[in-house]
């Protein structure tokens, strides 16, 4: 998701085409073409620029009405709407792909969050993140933490840290769902809050965090190292 | 008539949805598809000139030819004017919406969120691998989004 404003003016986006299965988007405002996946214009009057990431969450329907019981749902087109795919991640699964990287123990298609942190990339393989949730982990220097949200699918980064005490994270044993930090013992919902405890009111940064395909997160971040347990 | 077609067919041939593109085929790709639209329209001009010229000197069957030509560089001139990308993949218009009451849509089903001030957005993934590109405005701040 991106802020469409670049150099002061606002850009509205169209599918123009296709590169090794990531989508290039054109602008209509002056014709350049943009890379989906990294925001950048990779031709065209504005080529060089990059939009800026807007922040956002990929959340179960069920978690996101809890946390905004006022929000808006975009609507489903009438007439397409019967042609939207409930089985469509199995079937994409399955389509070939066009670039391929071995050697990373992971499979092509593969789901992995992608996180970068000061020009230093790390993949982290979804099955991992959904085995070991809360994952801890250091990456570009700082402590970043995966957590697993309640519903079991819903997935955030927060920068592992209260201002510049690096703490750790615990998922609670008992009772409702919550996380407990190892610094103030400070009890943690899943939106990076504390909840109850010393730190109550004070919440985590939350980063960037990008759920991909592994062949097109290495493509795009060619250092890319793999997070293992 | 060859080189309208060409102006339409190289891109079209490199970006193919289930093909490899390198990063060289990909700014050639680019770069005919800029010259596409005007460079077209001057060989289809062409194409015509010529088969007018020779539509008296030649026989029956290679006024055929240059019928099914004249088709072709007219129809390569159409193609570099529509982006045939969006009969594939739907592209949504100005995008509306509900509320959560009025949503039809399973817990379980992944959305992608958004929330700037106290406008908060969802964009339902199954919708999204259908469209794959929505401009919007939420609280003021213009955003696309993609998947």
């Amino acid at each position: 998701m991106w802020k469409s404003t670049v150099a002061g003016q606002v850009l509205h986006f169209r599918l123009a085409g296709i590169n090794n299965q990531n989508f290039l988007m054109r602008d209509r405002e002056t014709g350049s073409w943009w890379q989906q996946v990294s925001g950048r214009a990779i031709a065209g009057p504005l080529r060089g620029q990059t939009l800026e990431l807007a922040p956002y969450d990929e959340l179960t329907f069920g978690w996101w009405k809890l946390e905004s019981p006022q929000g808006q749902v975009l609507a489903p087109v009438t007439k397409d709407a019967k042609e939207y795919e409930s089985n469509w991640e199995p079937e994409v699964a399955k389509l070939p792909t066009v670039i391929d990287f071995p050697g990373s123990g992971l499979a092509s298609r593969d789901v992995v969050m992608g996180i970068s942190r000061n020009g230093v990339s790390r993949a982290y393989p979804l099955t991992a993140v959904v085995a070991g949730s809360p994952i801890q982990d250091h990456l570009g220097g700082e402590p970043v933490v995966l957590i697993v949200g309640p519903d079991g699918k819903s997935i955030r980064a927060f920068r592992s840290a209260l201002g510049t005490n690096e703490i750790e994270l615990f998922k609670k044993s008992d009772g409702p769902w919550m996380l407990v930090d190892s610094l103030t013992g400070s009890e943690w919902n899943f939106r990076g809050c504390a909840v109850s405890g010393p730190s109550t009111g004070r919440c985590l940064e939350q980063l960037p965090a990008l759920k991909d395909y592994w062949f097109d997160w290495r493509n795009y971040h060619p250092q890319t190292s793999v997070f293992r347990r | 008539m060859l080189s309208g077609l060409a102006l339409f067919l190289i891109p079209a041939w490199i970006i193919q949805p289930f093909k490899h593109q390198s990063p060289r085929a990909l700014e050639l790709a680019l770069e005919v598809h800029a010259i596409a639209p005007w460079g077209t329209l001057i060989a289809v001009a062409l194409a015509f000139v010529l088969a007018f010229t020779l539509w008296k000197q030649v026989a029956i069957w290679k006024r055929a030819l240059l019928v099914i030509g004249l088709a072709l560089a007219t129809a390569a001139t159409v193609m570099a004017r529509i982006d045939y990308f969006e009969w594939m993949f739907h592209p949504l218009g100005a995008p509306g919406f509900q509320t959560v009451a009025a949503t039809r849509l399973d817990p379980g089903e992944m959305v992608l969120a958004v929330r700037f001030g106290n406008d908060a957005r969802a964009y339902p993934i199954r919708a999204m691998a259908y469209h794959h590109v929505v401009n919007d405005v939420v609280d003021g701040i213009p955003v696309t989004v993609t998947y």
